[in-house]
């Protein structure tokens, strides 16, 4: 096992190696760079531009600051953001937590949820119960996320029940540790929300289907015919390798913490990494986007990672070589 | 057995096992109904998409009135606008009160009835005289009066003064208070705004103008009855200039409102309007044509590409394979709305709209095609063993022909469903991107961008239909989510009996 996990983790040097190298190129290729939107400004001249250029570094060949931009990012120091004027690896620490907090909690809801009514509705195909979580799925598969998300945040707007954006109150830092801790919670409610129900209901229909195919198979006929007690059955034989397709899937959505949220993010004014890499894309500050288009690979092979010895551990069939 | 069986074609059974989902049924019929809406986005809309109109600005939908005095008529509307009272500086929407016909009882005691029209009135004025006051101690002061020419009144407002002669509006509001105080605070020597205990302003009907072949005659008297214009709804109305189809001129449309005398406060938005007042109706209308058409597009692209790359793939194998999937995996691993976003913003932002719309189509079918060219691989891996595949090789067919005549052809059942399935990602991509400010630019509309209307807080509060446009994505979303899961099970062998 470990062997195999040090494998891995070799392998994925070149191919983040590769990642952070064609992002950097596609950035690139693109035409206008970071001073772009400076040009238009007539209180900018071209002195100031050109001298922003030279600090920037901009004006140097592509491929030597490539090579800067890594040989720092090998030492922890992954360059300064163009816009921020501050250390790029700061920038995104502050980032991450936000994030973290906003899109571990959906995925721990969604996945609980969605597993859990999934195999509800397995067990109880074609009941009423199936049928209405069966619209239900369908229809939060159809609703985009930002059209639920404005729907949340409509309600909010209407009810003021909850805040309608940011992440903290104003006076938190006055506050207790449990009121800060409540205070987060409160503001996390919605952007929550409009995460888990967009995601359950695809988990679910997952679930119902990966679970229902299983049920089908010999073994759990014979486990039944053997007088198994159906408790037993499902939960120990079936569920183990309905599971299975469902840990790849969740190594995807890993991949997908850092970035999932944009939309919730950029509706709800929450301070995370969507909205940080959102527009340093369109600014084309370029050593933001590629040190968190590496981070967002990285969470890629890990997720894979954990994917798969996930996968070892929960199906008896899988052995990892 | 049943007898039909033996005699009914592949393609009636497909239909008949198709017809037994009646919820996709029922989401074939939607989906043809806003098909046929994007088709005739221009005979339907009553108003051209891109018309402003800011008297109008986030005008809620607009009321259909069917009782004229008590009676039942025809629907009409009647002439609105966006109106920020002068006292309370408050923004409302106000329907307006034009008078017709009049009848007038002088200060002699006779009456005379004028109708626009007729015996040559041409139109009305109305000279108003207005007061505003403040109750200073329980005691009221005219502070300011100011004459006023209108040919106009606001309803449940100012319609007093044609009834009674006087409409009186009184009002507390804090802003009223406070600007009446900073104007008059030394004239009453005023300490505080809660002085200003009220204020109030009276309109009172000086004289009626009329304007007489020609000339103005000027009248003083009563008005004792009167009938305003209202303006009625009708199908098949002549406004505008559209393009049936995108070909022939026309000005024929549906439904709208009969502006007969070209009233610019008339507009009838059945779902309200905009910030800069455009009609939110006629622009998902021509939204929808966007928003359609890049699902099927898109989706035409990106099954071309993936019988290309999968075909070629799986039918050759060996080199040429591990490259073609080694790629495709590639472009998989990175999460697609992400590559969307990367690739649209590399791009440069200020493109036209048409060019915008190319791009987006290639981005969303580049990033779809790895998934399904990897299963047209496995199918054309599998197909390629069979003994009808052997058999065209042996009677001396190309490779070119054997794959696209005889190995590809029957791949069609599943594309077929792959594509009804993954447009609505196409759909959602699109809206997304628009809605984000990478998409679609305005003048030109789709759902996703006129939904990034309603990011704001307080816009969604004063203008919630503004969140229409995300009903309709939904509902496309949804209908062909069902469609091609009743194709699925319809083209399923099993199921054709």
């Amino acid at each position: 096992m470990l062997k195999y996990i040090a494998r891995r983790l070799i392998i994925a040097i070149p191919e983040l190696l590769i990642i952070s190298f064609m992002v950097f190129m596609i950035m690139e290729a693109a035409p206008g760079d970071f001073l772009d939107q400076y040009k238009l400004d007539p209180s900018m001249s071209k002195e100031t531009l050109e001298a922003m250029r030279k600090e920037l570094g901009l004006d140097q060949h592509p491929l030597v600051r490539y090579f800067k931009w890594l040989s720092g990012a090998v030492r922890g120091n992954f360059g300064y953001s163009f816009y921020y004027r501050r250390p790029v690896s700061k920038l995104i620490w502050e980032r991450v937590a936000a994030t973290l907090t906003l899109s571990l909690t959906s995925l721990a809801g969604s996945w609980i949820l969605g597993v859990a009514l999934g195999t509800f509705a397995a067990l109880k195909k074609y009941s009423l119960a199936d049928k209405i979580l069966t619209v239900f799925a369908f229809s939060f598969i159809a609703v985009p996320s930002f059209f639920l998300g404005l729907l949340l945040l409509y309600l909010a707007a209407r009810t003021g029940w909850f805040p309608i954006g940011g992440m903290i109150s104003i006076d938190h830092n006055t506050m207790t540790t449990w009121q800060r801790f409540k205070d987060l919670l409160w503001h996390m409610t919605l952007p929550a929300t409009a995460l888990t129900l967009g995601s359950m209901a695809g988990l679910m229909r997952y679930m119902r289907g990966s679970l229902l195919d299983v049920l089908n198979e010999d073994y759990v006929t014979f486990a039944r015919a053997k007088g198994m007690p159906e408790r037993i059955v499902v939960f120990k034989h079936a569920m183990r390798n309905a599971i299975n397709p469902m840990i790849t899937f969740l190594g995807f959505s890993i991949s997908g913490i850092l970035g999932g949220s944009l939309f919730i993010e950029n509706i709800f004014a929450w301070p995370g990494m969507g909205r940080l890499i959102y527009q340093a894309l369109i600014q084309k500050d370029l050593y933001l986007v590629i040190t968190s288009g590496l981070i967002s690979a990285v969470l890629l092979v890990v997720g894979n990672l954990v994917a798969d010895i996930l996968l070892a551990l929960v199906d008896p069939r899988v052995r990892l070589t | 057995m049943d007898f039909q069986e033996k005699y009914l074609s592949r393609g009636q059974l497909i239909w008949r096992a198709f017809l037994k989902h009646k919820l996709g049924v029922g989401a074939l019929v939607v989906l043809i109904v806003l098909y046929l809406m994007a088709l005739f986005a221009d005979f339907l809309s009553p108003y051209n998409p891109a018309e402003q109109s800011l008297r109008h600005t986030y005008s809620p939908p607009t009321k259909v009135y069917r009782t004229y005095k008590g009676q039942r008529t025809k629907p009409y509307v009647l002439p609105s606008m966006s109106y920020v009272d002068k006292i309370t500086y408050e923004r409302t929407y106000k329907e307006m009160l034009f008078p017709r016909r009049l009848v007038i009882e002088k200060a002699d005691g006779t009456r005379m009835t004028y109708e626009l029209g007729k015996d040559g009135v041409e139109s009305f004025k109305f000279s108003v005289n207005r007061v505003e006051s403040i109750k200073v101690n329980g005691q009221w002061y005219d502070v300011k009066k100011s004459p006023a020419i209108t040919d106009y009144f606001l309803f449940n407002y100012n319609e007093n003064v044609l009834n009674k002669g006087v409409s009186r509006f009184e009002t507390t509001s804090a802003v009223a208070q406070e600007m009446f105080f900073k104007t008059y605070k030394d004239r009453f020597g005023l300490t505080s705004e809660y002085d200003v205990e009220a204020v109030a302003v009276t309109e009172i009907l000086d004289s009626i103008v009329i304007k007489k072949d020609g000339k103005f005659e000027m009248i003083k008297g009563k008005v004792v009855d009167y009938d305003y214009k209202t303006y009625p709804i009708k199908w098949f109305i002549k406004s505008w200039t559209g393009k049936l189809l995108w070909l022939f001129p026309s000005k024929l449309h549906l439904f709208g409102v009969d502006n007969y005398d070209n009233n610019q406060f008339v507009k009838f938005y059945i779902m309200g309007a905009d910030l800069f007042g455009r009609d939110v109706f006629s622009r998902i209308v021509f939204a929808s044509r966007i928003s359609l058409s890049i699902g099927l597009i898109g989706v035409f692209i990106t099954i071309a590409f993936a019988l290309v790359f999968g075909g070629i793939s799986g039918y050759y194998g060996g080199l040429v394979d591990e490259a073609f999937m080694r790629f495709a995996e590639i472009i998989m691993s990175i999460p697609g709305f992400y590559l969307m976003i990367m690739l649209r913003a590399v791009l440069p932002l200020d493109l036209p709209s048409t060019q915008i719309y190319l791009l987006i189509v290639f981005i969303l079918s580049f990033i779809g095609w790895a998934g399904t060219s990897r299963v047209i691989r496995g199918l054309v891996l599998s197909i390629r063993e069979r003994e009808f595949v052997e058999a065209a090789v042996a009677i001396g067919l190309s490779n070119w022909k054997v794959l696209t005549r005889h190995v590809l052809p029957n791949t069609t059942t599943y594309l077929i469903v792959n594509a009804t399935l993954r447009i609505p990602g196409y759909i959602l991509g699109e809206a997304g991107l628009s809605f984000l400010g990478l998409g679609i630019r305005e003048p030109q509309a789709s759902w996703g961008l006129m939904l990034a209307q309603a990011q704001d807080v307080y816009v969604i509060t004063r203008a919630s239909w503004l969140l229409i446009p995300g009903v309709f994505i939904f509902v496309t979303v949804l209908a062909f989510n069902f469609v091609g899961d009743a194709l699925r099970d319809a083209l399923d062998p099993r199921s054709l009996g």
